[in-house]
């Protein structure tokens, strides 16, 4: 009698959970865009006999039923429950939780694309930069603080620089790796926080002669919530939200902001951008190729121009009060050839900011 | 289409049951053939008129045997047969290697084939061939229903990559079957399981598989940590396939063959092989070994028996060096439990019979693994520290630990250990309630579990399946 019921229960069961699903992802509507992992997600697929016979069909049917599946994100919290609590793996998908912070592992050195960044970096030297006053700086990703004292890999950061030194000759180096530490960081981001950037800005002004007063500019602390960051939705499990601060003042809201391709002009922080995607696109409206902020308040007439990524979004506004002009170029999305066309290389200083992760993955950059 | 899939699971499968369980006994064949057809389809739609040529020329062959038993012509029926199904498999499976082997032995410029090899393939190809012998030597009457032939071959749940089913094993239930509550639900039982070992554990243990694989130098611990994962993630992979295979059978009302039984408990390799895709081992000792003479022959023989069937064996895996390489380590390692170990290995400790098993099992799923005989070969060097490698490093300890918990259940999981804790529960009342309650319970747990990995997973390769 027993095994009887329990078989129903079983079959019963089962049942439910394949038709509760199936029935509910055909009544569910699709969902456009999920936004704790920061991407689109898959439509339902055309149906082409090419795409048939190729295998593209069954695919992109799968890949659909697992982006629109009933209760998606649920699921994926308890797959990084199995994961990390269950099995004890001590990363999901690369991404793993330490001293309070989520991290994405960065190992080993690649050491071939950091050579890649570096000879990037020494072509626009050799082509726009002689004679001027060039810099670079690295901005050490948190693995740097956190792996190696929990057992995590990372990769050699004492190697990459001095890999890049080795042909970066010419250009003046800027270490941060002892302005920062781990709390100058989001938690379940990969950036640093702005409000916490005040020790880089002052070694920057001290190693590119930028006026003292640079280091006492006065900000007033503006504080969005919630900000989750973008480890936040790719790890799956639940953690608490952030304040995204942003420093600002009445030299950084009069300074006009013009990107590439955009006539009008903007301004330093779009805070609408902080319900989007990438709440983080506040700085500097995010990911673009080209962006020049003109400051008529500044002390000194000089210019930068700045080779980033999206950590310098957040660093510009701090150092504006020292220059009329920064320009900050992405190399991810410019190419350097189109460069020549664009800006006036002149008396300009120069500082090539990126971060490790960047570096080690330089074949992403044109 | 995969078992593992979230288009299987909450498309195909619900569809097809809700069908299946609602038409007339009389209609359940025609809705099982029609499903079987569509998901060969949709999983390999270039190869489904070959499959139907199969399907179509097994049947008809199979007539033929029948009609002309006894008389000249069935030998000439008989081999044609077998040239024709086997013709197709040696084309599509071993007309690149062939060709990859003619052109190097020759010095003529790499011109490789560039065929596919049509999905499962190996399978049915074997359940025809066997049913066309079986038929020959009069050990089975010729199916006269197309339909009831064509669902014998393709029946879904062991069409793209087994167990091997005789034709005997189903003979009866083609024609007539009932399935129990029971039954249904030990179908469903045996499906889930089988999903939670493949989806929770084959593709994690794969995962590190990936991860601890050299692109590099590596280390020896690399090799090592790579050569276990990949043996535990190819018992769970294939032995959970065969699971969810034998459970969709059961639901249906099909009692396939086994076709795993925790091999790594063997203490022998022969016993390793009787425990290990038993299916494809029972096939090729009734078609191939026992035919050729078995082992009550002159010794050379025997060993020559012994080395066409591992031979067989090995290349029936893959067209390459290697997979022929692993074939005969088999043959040279049962032939010296054979000659040199006979009665010797039985006075050995347990433990040692264990580890001698699983250290060989081991090796061989290197060279069975390797992109190539050198590279297999290579691998077993480093493991052993000969290719001037690091004995480990930071990154291998890292994924050591990372995935100790995953290697300890799966080590658990590949013995007996969870049937006879569940057999102790079921022997005292309070352990049967105590099931009654839990069973379900694990049952749901695992399924919602297996969706999470899919709904979030991209790393689900199978890999039987070409094979």
């Amino acid at each position: 009698m027993l095994e009887k019921s329990k078989s129903l229960a079983v079959i019963i069961l089962f049942s439910a959970m394949l038709g509760l699903f199936s029935i509910s992802h055909a009544l569910l509507a699709d969902a456009a865009v999920s936004y704790s992992e920061r991407r689109l997600l898959a439509r339902f697929p055309a149906v082409t006999s090419r795409d048939l016979f190729s295998g593209r069909l069954a695919d992109e049917l799968e890949e659909y039923l697992a982006d629109q599946f009933p209760s998606r994100e649920s699921f994926r919290a308890l797959k990084a429950a199995v994961q990390l609590w269950l099995l004890r793996q001590k990363d999901k998908d690369g991404l793993y939780y330490a001293d309070g912070h989520l991290l994405k592992l960065e190992y080993p050195l690649r050491e071939h694309a950091v050579l890649q960044a570096a000879d990037k970096f020494r072509a626009l030297y050799d082509t726009y930069l002689q004679g001027m006053r060039v810099y670079y700086a690295i901005i050490p990703d948190k693995n740097y603080f956190v792996a190696a004292k929990n057992g995590y890999p990372a990769m050699d950061y004492r190697r990459l620089e001095s890999l890049l030194a080795g042909r970066l000759q010419g250009m003046k180096y800027i270490s941060l790796f002892e302005c920062l530490e781990l709390a100058d960081y989001y938690r379940t981001d990969l950036h640093w926080r702005q409000e916490c950037l005040l020790p880089v800005v002052d070694r920057l002004a001290r190693e590119m002669d930028l006026p003292r007063r640079l280091s006492s500019v006065q900000y007033e602390k503006v504080a969005l919530f919630p900000f989750y960051g973008a480890y936040y939705g790719q790890y799956g499990l639940p953690l608490p939200p952030e304040e995204l601060v942003y420093l600002t003042n009445t030299a950084i809201e009069q300074a006009t902001v013009k990107y590439y391709g955009q006539g009008e002009p903007a301004a330093v922080y779009d805070t609408s951008r902080f319900t989007g995607v990438d709440p983080y696109d506040v700085f500097l409206s995010g990911p673009v190729p080209l962006v020049e902020i003109e400051n008529k308040l500044s002390f000194t007439e000089k210019e930068l121009i700045m080779f980033r990524d999206s950590f310098g979004s957040s660093l510009a506004p701090l150092l504006l009060a020292a220059y009329r002009k920064i320009t900050l170029v992405d190399l991810r999305y410019m190419s350097p050839a189109l460069l020549g066309k664009m800006l006036d290389f002149d008396r300009q200083d120069v500082l090539f900011l990126y971060n490790t992760q960047i570096l080690n993955h330089g074949e992403m950059l044109k | 289409m995969v078992f593992a899939s979230l288009v299987f699971l909450y498309g195909f499968l619900p569809l097809l049951l809700v069908c299946y369980f609602l038409v007339p006994e009389k209609l359940k064949n025609h809705v099982l053939l029609a499903a079987s057809l569509l998901f060969y389809f949709y999983g390999e739609p270039v190869y489904f008129l070959l499959l139907l040529f199969a399907l179509a020329s097994g049947y008809l062959y199979g007539l033929a045997l029948d009609r002309f038993r006894g008389s000249g012509a069935a030998r000439f029926v008989f081999i044609s047969s077998l040239c024709i199904s086997l013709g197709l498999l040696c084309y599509y499976k071993y007309a690149g290697f062939f060709l990859a082997t003619w052109q190097a032995i020759i010095g003529a410029k790499p011109a490789p084939l560039r065929l596919v090899q049509p999905l499962g393939i190996s399978f049915y190809t074997f359940q025809i061939v066997s049913y066309l012998i079986d038929v020959y030597y009069g050990r089975v009457a010729a199916q006269k229903s197309f339909l009831k032939f064509a669902l014998y071959v393709s029946m879904f749940p062991q069409l793209i990559a087994g167990p091997i089913v005789r034709y005997t094993d189903v003979a009866a239930a083609l024609d007539k079957r009932a399935a129990s509550t029971a039954e249904i639900a030990h179908g469903i039982r045996r499906f889930i399981v089988g999903l939670g070992k493949k989806v929770l554990l084959a593709n994690t243990l794969g995962e590190l598989c990936q991860a601890v694989s050299p692109s590099g130098a590596g280390t020896a611990t690399a090799y090592w940590l790579a050569a276990l994962a990949f043996t535990l993630q190819i018992y769970f992979d294939f032995s959970g396939y065969s699971d969810m295979a034998i459970g969709l059978g059961r639901i249906f009302g099909f009692h396939f063959p086994e076709n795993f039984l925790y091999p790594f408990i063997s203490r022998s390799i022969t016993e390793f092989w009787r425990r290990w895709h038993i299916s494809l081992s029972s096939w090729f000792r009734d078609y191939v070994y026992i035919p050729l003479g078995g082992s009550r022959v002159a010794a050379g023989r025997f060993i020559l028996n012994l080395a066409v069937v591992w031979f067989l064996t090995g290349f029936w895996h893959g067209a390459d060096w290697n997979f022929i390489a692993w074939g005969l380590y088999f043959a040279l390692l049962l032939l010296v439990e054979k000659f040199c170990l006979r009665g010797r290995l039985e006075k050995w400790p347990a433990f040692a019979r264990h580890i001698y098993v699983l250290f060989f099992v081991v090796l061989g799923f290197v060279l069975f693994n390797a992109a190539g005989l050198s590279d297999g070969l290579g691998r077993i060097a480093a493991m052993f520290g000969l290719a001037g490698i690091p004995p480990a490093d930071a990154v291998t300890l890292y994924h050591a630990r990372s995935y100790a918990v995953v290697l300890l259940v799966a080590a658990c999981g590949a013995t007996p250990l969870p049937g006879m804790a569940v057999a102790v529960l079921k022997k005292c009342r309070g352990g049967r309630l105590c099931l009654f309650f839990v069973e379900p319970l694990f049952l749901l747990l695992v399924l919602l579990a297996v969706t999470a990995y899919l709904v979030d997973g991209s790393f689900n390769p199978f890999l039987y399946f070409r094979f």
